[in-house]
C-alpha cells in the first residue's frame, strides 16, 4: 500500500505541488489583508464581512485539488495498467485504496495549511476572526464531493466521471437557483444584511444539527465509497480503452 | 548496559532536551513580558499568546522527534506513520470510543459527587437539536485538533515510549513516560493552565495532578499505539480528549444553575474524578492488556532459547 500511496505522489507530484502553492497564495491573501486592514477597527459587521470574504478564500484555495482529482485516475487509465494492478499483491482493493488515501492526504495537507493561516488570523485580529470550523466544513464538503465522484471515474473512467461531477454539481447549484427563485427566502430578506441573515440562520438550533451532522456523513459516504469503488473497479478496468 | 541501550538512552536524553526545552524557555519569557500567569490573565494579547503556544508548543515533541533521528543519523524506521488498520480496527474505534464514554462518565460522576440534590434530569435538561448538534460539531471540530495532537503523539508515543520500553519492562515505561510526559506541562501548569493558580498547593498540587493524569492516559495512548504500531489512533484520542473535554459536555447538556455551581468548583476538584474516572477504568486495564499480550512472545522466546 506505501509503494502504491508513494507511486501516486510521485505521478502527481506536479498538481500535488501545485494545490500547495495555491493553497499558500491563498494563505498568503488572508495574511496581507489583515496586516493592510490592520488599522480598521473590527466591529460586528467588519467581522462578518471578513469572514464572508475569507471563507471563499479558503473554499478557492481548496478548489484545486478537487479539479486535479481527475487526473489521479487518468495516470492509471489502460488495461495493461489495470492488469498489472490486479495482479499485484495489493490487488484491485489497494490500487484504489491508495487513492482514496492520496486524495485524503492531500485535502489533509490543505487543511493543515488554512489551519496554520487561522492561528495567525486569529492571532491578529485578537481572538475576533475565526474560522477552524469553516475549515472543517470546506474538509468535509470536500470530502463528500470526492465520495461522490470518485465511482463514477472507476466505472467510466476519469472523463466521463468528471463530465457526471459537472452534472451533480450543476444540478445542485440548479436546486440553489430554484430555491432563491421561488423559495421561502425570508430570513434573509428581512434582515438588513443578507450576510447577517445567513450567519443567523445558520445558529438556528435545526440548522446547527444538520451541520453538526455533515461531517459525518461526509466520513461516511467517503468510507462506503471507498468499498463501492473496489467492488466496481474490474468492472470499469474493462471498459477501458487501451 | 549494552552498547545498542547506550545508544537508546542516548538519544533519548537529545529527545527530551529539544522537547522540554522550548517550553522552558517561552512560558517565563511571556510570564515576565505580561506580568503575571499567562493563562489566568485577562489580556487579551496574553489569551492570544495563549493560543499560540498552545497549537504550536503541542507540535514541539514532533519537531524534536524529526531533529532527533537526524542528529543521531538513527534513520526513519519504525516511525509508528503507517496506519495498520488490518485486523486492529478494534483499536482505531477504542481511540474513538474511549474518551467519549470517559468524559461521558465524569460528567456524571461530577454530578453524583457535587448535585446529587438536584435530579440529573433536571440538571442536564438542555437536551434539544441545538445542543447534539454543537456536540456533534465539535466532534466534527476534532479533525482540526488532530494536527497539534499529531503533533504531541508523534513525539510521545511515536518515540519516546517505544525507546523507555526498550531500557524497562512496559508497566514502569508507562509511568516513567507519564511523570515525563506531566513534568513537560509542568511550565503551562504553574503559568496556570487546567488548574488556574488559585488552589491549595499552588503549583506542585497541580503539577502532581497532571503527572498523574499524564500517567493514566499514557496508558491508554500506549497500548493504542502499541498495539496498532500507528500513531494515529492516539492523536484521536488526544484530539478528542482536548476538544471534548468534561467541561464542553458539561456546558452543553446542564442548566444554569448546575453550570454555575460548577464554575465555583476548584479546578481540582473537577479534575480529581477525572482523573479517578481514567485512572481506575482506562490505566489499569490498559497497563494489564499491554502486559498480557505479551506473554506468548515471551513464552515462545523462552521456547525458542
Amino acid at each position: 500500500m506505501s509503494g502504491l500511496l508513494y507511486k501516486n505522489f510521485y505521478v502527481n507530484r506536479a498538481s500535488f505541488i501545485f494545490s500547495l502553492i495555491t493553497q499558500a497564495v491563498c494563505s498568503l491573501v488572508i495574511i496581507l489583508m489583515l496586516i493592510f486592514t490592520g488599522g480598521k477597527e473590527l466591529n460586528e459587521d467588519v467581522v462578518r464581512e471578513t469572514i464572508f470574504v475569507f471563507t471563499l478564500v479558503y473554499y478557492l484555495g481548496s478548489m484545486l485539488p478537487a479539479m486535479a482529482s481527475g487526473e489521479v485516475f487518468r495516470t492509471d487509465e489502460g488495461k495493461p495498467a489495470c492488469a498489472f494492478v490486479m495482479s499485484s499483491p495489493a490487488g484491485a482493493k489497494g490500487h484504489v485504496e491508495s487513492k482514496y488515501y492520496y486524495i485524503l492526504i492531500v485535502n489533509l495537507a490543505i487543511l493543515f495549511m488554512g489551519f496554520l493561516t487561522d492561528v495567525f488570523s486569529t492571532a491578529m485580529t485578537g481572538g475576533m476572526i475565526s474560522l477552524t470550523l469553516v475549515l472543517v466544513l470546506i474538509f468535509c464538503w470536500r470530502l463528500l464531493v470526492s465520495a461522490v465522484e470518485i465511482p463514477f471515474m472507476i466505472r467510466f473512467g476519469s472523463d466521463h466521471g468528471m463530465q457526471i461531477k459537472g452534472a451533480v454539481v450543476a444540478s445542485v447549484l440548479m436546486l440553489g437557483v430554484i430555491y432563491f427563485l421561488f423559495g421561502d427566502i425570508s430570513w434573509m430578506l428581512d434582515a438588513e444584511d443578507p450576510i447577517k441573515g445567513i450567519m443567523d440562520m445558520l445558529q438556528n438550533g435545526n440548522t446547527v444539527f444538520f451541520i453538526g451532522l455533515f461531517p459525518f456523513i461526509s466520513v461516511a459516504a467517503y468510507y462506503l465509497s471507498c468499498k463501492l469503488s473496489v467492488r466496481i473497479f474490474r468492472k470499469g478496468a474493462e471498459n477501458y480503452e487501451q | 548496559m549494552s552498547n545498542s541501550k547506550k545508544i537508546t538512552v542516548k538519544r533519548l536524553v537529545i529527545f527530551l532536551i529539544l522537547a522540554f526545552f522550548p517550553f522552558y524557555i517561552i512560558v517565563p519569557v511571556m510570564w515576565s513580558y505580561f506580568g503575571e500567569p499567562i493563562f489566568v490573565s485577562e489580556n487579551p494579547d496574553a489569551a492570544v499568546a495563549n493560543y499560540c503556544v498552545g497549537v504550536f508548543g503541542m507540535m514541539i515533541p514532533s519537531i524534536a522527534h524529526i531533529i532527533t533521528r537526524l542528529v543521531t543519523k538513527e534513520g526513519f524506521k519504525n516511525t509508528y506513520l503507517g496506519l495498520n488498520t488490518k485486523g486492529k480496527m478494534g483499536y482505531f474505534a477504542a481511540s474513538v470510543i474511549a474518551p467519549l464514554a470517559y468524559s461521558s462518565l465524569t460528567v456524571f460522576l461530577i454530578w453524583a459527587l457535587y448535585m446529587n440534590d438536584i435530579s440529573f434530569g433536571d440538571t442536564f435538561n438542555n437536551v434539544n437539536m441545538q445542543s447534539i448538534g454543537l456536540l456533534m460539531l465539535q466532534l466534527g471540530y476534532s479533525v482540526i485538533c488532530f494536527f497539534p495532537a499529531f503533533g504531541e503523539e508523534w513525539g510521545w508515543r511515536g518515540y519516546m515510549m517505544p525507546k523507555l520500553m526498550e531500557l524497562m519492562p512496559k508497566p514502569v515505561a508507562v509511568i516513567v513516560g507519564g511523570v515525563i510526559w506531566g513534568l513537560w506541562h509542568a511550565p503551562l501548569t504553574v503559568a496556570g493552565h487546567n488548574f488556574g493558580v488559585d488552589y491549595p498547593g499552588y503549583p506542585f498540587v497541580g503539577i502532581g495532578m497532571m503527572c498523574l493524569m499524564c500517567t493514566v492516559m499514557n496508558a491508554f495512548l500506549t497500548l493504542i499505539t502499541e498495539k496498532t504500531k500507528s500513531v494515529y489512533p492516539a492523536a484521536f484520542t488526544h484530539a478528542l480528549n482536548n476538544n471534548l473535554g468534561m467541561g464542553i459536555m458539561f456546558s452543553l447538556f446542564s442548566n444554569e444553575e448546575a453550570m454555575q455551581r460548577l464554575e465555583g468548583l476548584s479546578a481540582i476538584e473537577t479534575f480529581l474524578p477525572f482523573i479517578g474516572t481514567i485512572g481506575v477504568v482506562v490505566g489499569i486495564v490498559c497497563i494489564i492488556l499491554l502486559m498480557k499480550k505479551d506473554k506468548p512472545k515471551e513464552e515462545s522466546l523462552e521456547k525458542a532459547a
